[in-house]
């Protein structure tokens, strides 16, 4: 701290403290800390209530009528009864407006077997893309990197920004085109003679999980390339020359020269991959449209937006969350990097 | 098929010295390398033609194989179309916004990260970058609950706060970049002539920072334009234009969102080709240097 006051004064460094505060404090902290919270408890409707409290006032509009026609002991007894269950009424009344919240872990554990399907389903989907574009990506991002000319390398890296700077939701739109029923995809089929439009006898792909997946894969293929050639770009072509004259093998030398070099880049490229594919809503909002199951986004979106249950919303998220994070920290694990060369 | 397709591209890839045996397998193998990545890129782009040329059908439903003759007419609707106008004023409104916030949140972290030794370095870095690492759809979803507590609803302003959440990470790693290169030479004389140390940061610091201001302020803007998945938990009844394309995919999906590509992709050429010339032109002058 003193540096800073030294470099900057008391005033500026009053002001870098308390913006960077505002910013973990109120957008980064709390609201993950509320989500949590959020998560933890639900609101105990009793479904019964309003059937038990119509009972109740039958009851004491009975009672009511009879106290007219006791006389002495028997109405005081029956004015008490009456006394005792107009404040259980009161009692379920209050209730009813203001139910009372019960903490636990419900949200969680009452996760029910579909939905967590769904998860499963996600997770695994998201693991498949990220494997895919890594083995896809790699030799690309190394070709950019060091095998190209710089002109061409630049033109490739242009081809590269181009389709990554376009709006996700309409490079994901494009795949609807291609894979409608009467899409790209199903119309070179009619072309072949294998499928015919009048009796439509077309491939409905956008009914199957495996159209997410291929627009998936287009999405998110890019977040792959970029981190992997920035870390291989750095690597001295004199390595590689190094190690091809003492004999090794083109394997050998990715191996042990050029994957070790590009690990915190391949760590990083996969952390995004999983993560934007596992948590993307805008990819399965499109390419399902109602039409075939929900992903877990959507999940997620239909407890905030239609069944207006934030609490178990809530918790949904806060299992993606967890996902990610151990994501993150098997990452590490497994390529040896620190939090510092991940986020850079 | 991709693997013995990488198998083949790392073999090149390497670019072995062919030895006079081997010559004959290391041509295949840059073939083959040069195929695959042209796949790749017509795998990138053929999409992108194919959503661009739906926007010239007359057709009603976007797609480019029900033909039925070029046409203008999508471009006109686009122009009378109220919501998607809206819809553009409110993502400027959003972004600029975002850059009013995630600019000086990100400025400060930078400098408390780099000028400050503490042990709690570490975790501060991590907590800052943490956004970054969080699908989208929980930075909304966090914001949304948090501002409910206080009866703050969905809106414009959430839709700021949970975008400027995540955008100012991205802000802080490129002041820190900057900060790191930084000589603090300059700074030190500056204070040794007396300067007053508000002086000194705002002649010699904030100088030396304004190209990354300026990056981090295009980055920004971009970012919040195109943001969908953050966005659409925390807009409530409010949208911008990517949410409002979104909403269209269930409802009135037609040729106008194709045309809304179209002009994105125009645009993006434009801009991407722009900064690749300028980046061409910086190299060869330092190449030239040497």
């Amino acid at each position: 701290m003193n540096e800073l006051i030294r470099s900057y004064g008391k005033g500026l460094t009053a002001v870098f403290v308390t913006l960077t505060a505002f910013w973990l404090l109120i957008l980064i902290i709390l609201p993950q800390a509320f989500m949590l919270e959020h998560s933890l408890w639900i609101i105990d409707r009793d479904d019964q209530l309003g059937m038990k409290i119509d009972r109740a006032y039958s009851d004491l509009g009975l009672m009511e009528y009879d106290l007219n026609s006791k006389e002495g002991d028997e109405k005081t007894a029956l004015q008490e009864e009456v006394d005792s269950l107009k404040a259980t009424i009161a009692e379920l009344e209050a209730q009813e407006t203001d139910p009372p919240t019960v903490y636990g872990l419900q949200n969680y554990t009452k996760m029910s077997s579909l939905h967590f399907t769904i998860f499963v389903k996600s997770i695994v989907y998201a693991l498949m893309v990220t494997v895919l574009a890594l083995i896809v990506c790699y030799p690309i991002a190394f070709t950019i990197a060091k095998l190209a000319t710089p002109q061409r390398a630049a033109l490739l890296l242009l081809g590269l920004i181009i389709p990554y700077a376009i709006n996700e939701l309409l490079r994901v739109y494009a795949w609807l085109m291609i894979l409608d029923y009467q899409g790209v995809v199903n119309s070179f089929l009619a072309w072949l003679g294998l499928v015919s439009f009048e009796n439509k006898s077309w491939v409905p792909f956008l009914e199957y999980s495996g159209s997410v997946f291929v627009a998936l894969i287009y999405a998110y293929v890019l977040f792959m390339i970029f981190p992997i050639y920035n870390t291989v770009d750095t690597l001295d072509k004199n390595q590689l020359e190094a190690s091809r004259d003492l004999g090794a093998s083109t394997f050998r030398t990715h191996w042990r020269v050029v994957i070790p070099h590009a690990k915190p880049g391949i760590a990083v490229g996969c952390i995004m991959t999983f993560m934007l594919s596992v948590g993307s809503y805008s990819v399965p909002q499109i390419m399902t449209r109602g039409k075939s199951g929900d992903w877990f986004s959507q999940l997620i979106y239909r407890q905030f937006f239609e069944s207006q249950n934030w609490n178990v919303g809530a918790a949904y998220s806060f299992s993606l969350v967890l996902v990610c994070l151990g994501f993150i920290l098997i990452m590490m694990k497994v390529f040896k990097v620190g939090i510092r060369d991940i986020a850079k | 098929m991709t693997a013995t397709t990488s198998d083949s591209a790392v073999t090149v890839a390497a670019g072995a010295p062919a030895p006079a045996g081997r010559r004959a397998g290391t041509e295949w193998s840059e073939v083959i390398l040069k195929i695959y990545i042209g796949v790749f890129f017509l795998y990138l782009f053929a999409p992108l033609l194919v959503m661009s040329l739906a926007a010239f059908n007359a057709y009603e439903y976007p797609s480019v194989t029900q033909w039925r003759g070029w046409t203008l007419k999508w471009f006109g609707e686009l122009a009378e179309d109220d919501r998607i106008l809206q819809g553009i004023v409110n993502s400027v409104i959003v972004a600029v916004g975002v850059i009013g916030i995630s600019l000086p949140l990100g400025l400060s972290g930078a400098f408390i990260l780099t000028r400050l030794q503490s042990r709690f370095n570490n975790v501060l870095y991590a907590t800052l970058v943490s956004p970054l690492l969080m699908p989208g759809i929980i930075l909304g979803i966090s914001t949304l609950i948090f501002w409910g507590r206080v009866n703050v609803s969905g809106g414009l302003l959430l839709t700021i706060l949970a975008q400027a959440s995540f955008i100012a990470s991205y802000s802080m790693l490129l002041f820190m970049a900057r900060l790191q290169r930084q000589d603090r030479v300059l700074e030190e004389a500056a204070l040794d002539l007396g300067a007053s140390s508000f002086f000194m940061f705002r002649r010699i610091t904030l100088p030396f920072l304004m190209p990354t201001i300026l990056t981090a302020a295009v980055i920004a803007f971009l970012q919040s334009i195109e943001n969908y998945n953050t966005t659409v938990f925390a807009i409530g009844g409010d949208w911008t234009l990517v949410t409002e394309i979104g909403s269209r995919f269930r409802f009135g999906l037609s040729p106008v969102i194709n045309v809304i590509g179209v002009l994105f992709v125009i645009v993006t050429v434009a801009a991407a080709t722009l900064y690749t010339i300028q980046k061409e032109r910086e190299r060869k002058r330092k190449a030239a240097l040497k």
